[in-house]
């Protein structure tokens, strides 16, 4: 077996397909190249082919067509390298209830080659890490939801993996959970693992992600930083409440400077929106330049274009469960 | 060579002691195959003692320790059943993804769930003869003869647990596994486990000749009373070594296919 090459991408997909029977093609045509030490978001509603992805990649399921590369090595034909390679936390946490978390993670070591000590060992650093010491050997049943993430993704890394699988790995967890299964993501991914991320929460992806890949109907639709497919459908607006009505005017003045301005609404002369790439950058801006020319603020609101609005640009849906309207307001009050 | 056959040996016993903890923390599991064949036993040796009575029936000192090899390979059917609906669990529930992710030869899987079924039917044996020890059964085959038992009981579960976990790789369906429960009679029942063979009735003293557990019923029969006339127990050891390995290649080519066809 050939040495792999350390420069090689970490993933590396061409032309991935995979049809199940009745011909449905839940992978079509896929491309994709992941550089090592990245964290790559795989965004798409259910049923996009995400989970399927993930299960050629991590050698449990075959493809039907194309070629698949983990940490260098052909999924098909090299599949025991690949599996040495990597590290799968799947998403319905496949652990067995009946055993303790230490049980499972001793295990894992020895599946991985870990002898009796060096497994102990490192189960007990891992259980430390993921803040499990004082539930290690309870049995898992009795494990909260996101225990048993946390214990999942210990599991992936017994054996300090190249490249870490996680799919959907906050699906059903509180906010406080999903913030600490974030920042462990991160802490890994300095330490320079490469980490392959499915999910459907667009904050999820756009917190995490250094590129996100959107997929739809088996196919990758979309592809880039967060920051650039955002651009790619628009530039944040400021949306200006304005105290007097009889200031629009002045305001569109102070403004022009600053970006394109127009009236939110003929109608409703009180407030007016400034395009702006700046986005949140360019309230202090906008305040300034009100205040110069004596406009009395209310409020200013910023809204940005969402990876939803990536979706549905390319697409012409939304994705599951995100808001309808394009951008996510976010209300920045008046000045005092 | 000699590392990779260590390190393998290692998942198996990994594996095999997973499979054998867990089993013994399913209640609904143990049941069956801890109480179940001892209840049989006990109608049995309490309802049909008269039998030693009928012409042709063996010499023999007590009728419980008579009939105790067919609880014994009850017990071995019901062990490699359940280990088998186990895997099927496994299978259904995901957690055997997780081991198929894993750097582990595909054989060592299947082996490693057989190690746990060797080691839960050979507690099991144990148990069994202590048992029927506290009821008045008595070995005059010795320890050697007890625990040729032991090993002999083992061997056979694997080789039902062979082919539950066939069944189970195949469909990956707890629910067909558990069907299959009541049809482990059959095989018992078309072997002497409790009667002489030669007091059967003509249909089912011929289809015992096809059955192997006739020949390992036999053997653990004569082990325990230290008289091979009442069964050979190379013979008994030829038929369950047989099953077992035939079983397991089963259960292998069973996994290589369902991988195959993912």
């Amino acid at each position: 077996m050939p040495a792999p090459d350390h420069r090689a991408p970490a993933v590396e997909v061409q032309l991935l397909t995979r049809e199940f029977k009745g011909g449905i093609r839940a992978v079509d045509g896929l491309d994709l190249e992941i550089a090592p030490g990245e964290i790559y978001g795989f965004l798409g509603p259910n049923g996009a082919g995400k989970t399927t992805s993930v299960r050629i990649l991590t050698t449990l399921l075959r493809p039907t067509a194309g070629v698949a590369r983990v940490a260098g090595h052909d999924v098909v034909h090299d599949a025991d390298a690949v599996r040495r390679s990597i590290g799968v936390a799947l998403q319905e946490a496949a652990i067995d209830p009946l055993m303790t978390g230490r049980e499972l993670l001793r295990m894992q070591g020895a599946l991985h080659g870990l002898r009796g000590p060096a497994a102990r060992e490192r189960a007990g650093e891992l259980l430390e890490r993921v803040g499990l010491t004082q539930a290690a050997d309870r049995r898992v049943g009795g494990y909260s939801g996101g225990m048993r993430r946390r214990l999942d993704l210990a599991l992936a890394l017994v054996h300090r993996p190249q490249v870490l699988f996680l799919d959907e790995p906050t699906t059903g967890l509180d906010p406080t959970s999903r913030g600490a299964l974030w920042r462990e993501v991160r802490a890994l991914n300095d330490e320079g693992t490469t980490v392959f991320l499915t999910t459907q929460y667009l904050e999820e992806a756009e917190q995490l992600a250094d590129r996100v890949g959107i997929i739809a109907a088996g196919r990758l639709v979309a592809e880039g930083t967060p920051d650039a497919l955002k651009a790619r459908v628009g530039e944040p607006m400021l949306h200006v409440e304005l105290a007097e009505p009889d200031s629009a005017e002045r305001a569109r003045t102070a403004l022009s400077g600053l970006g394109a301005v127009e009236l939110a609404d003929p109608g409703a002369p009180t407030r007016v929106v400034l395009r702006t790439a700046a986005g949140k950058g360019a309230i202090a801006p906008v305040i300034r330049a009100l205040d110069e020319h004596d406009v009395v603020v209310e409020s200013v609101e910023v809204e940005t274009p969402t990876l939803d609005d990536v979706f549905a640009a390319v697409t012409g849906s939304h994705l599951e469960g995100a808001h309808g309207r394009a951008g996510e307001p976010e209300a920045a009050g008046a000045p005092g | 060579m000699i590392a990779a056959a260590a390190r393998e040996g290692r998942v198996v016993a990994a594996l095999g002691r997973r499979a054998l903890s867990v089993q013994f923390r399913r209640a609904q599991l143990l049941m069956p195959t801890f109480v179940l064949p001892l209840m049989l036993l006990a109608v049995i040796a309490s309802g049909t003692s008269a039998a030693q009575g009928l012409r042709g029936f063996p010499d023999i000192a007590s009728y419980l320790a008579f009939v105790l090899p067919g609880t014994i390979i009850q017990g071995a059917l019901l062990a490699g059943l359940t280990s088998g609906t186990a895997l099927a669990a496994d299978v259904e529930f995901g957690f055997f993804d997780r081991l198929l992710a894993a750097p582990v030869r595909r054989t060592s899987l299947v082996i490693g769930r057989q190690a746990g079924t060797l080691g839960l039917s050979a507690l099991q044996t144990v148990f069994f003869l202590a048992i029927a020890y506290a009821f008045g059964a008595r070995y005059p085959g010795g320890v050697g003869g007890m625990l040729a038992t032991v090993g002999l009981a083992a061997i056979t579960a694997v080789g039902i647990g062979g082919i539950a976990g066939a069944i189970a790789l195949r469909t990956g369906s707890l629910s067909l596994l558990q069907s299959i429960f009541p049809f482990v009679f059959v095989l018992l029942f078309t072997a002497p486990a409790f009667f002489p063979r030669e007091l059967l009735v003509p249909a089912l003293r011929d289809a015992s000749v096809y059955n192997p557990l006739t020949y390992v019923v036999e053997a653990v029969r004569g082990l325990l009373a230290g008289d091979a006339a009442l069964g050979d127990p190379w013979l008994g050891l030829a038929a369950a070594t047989g099953l077992a390995v035939a079983t397991t290649v089963l259960a292998t080519l069973a996994l290589r296919e369902r991988l195959r066809t993912l």
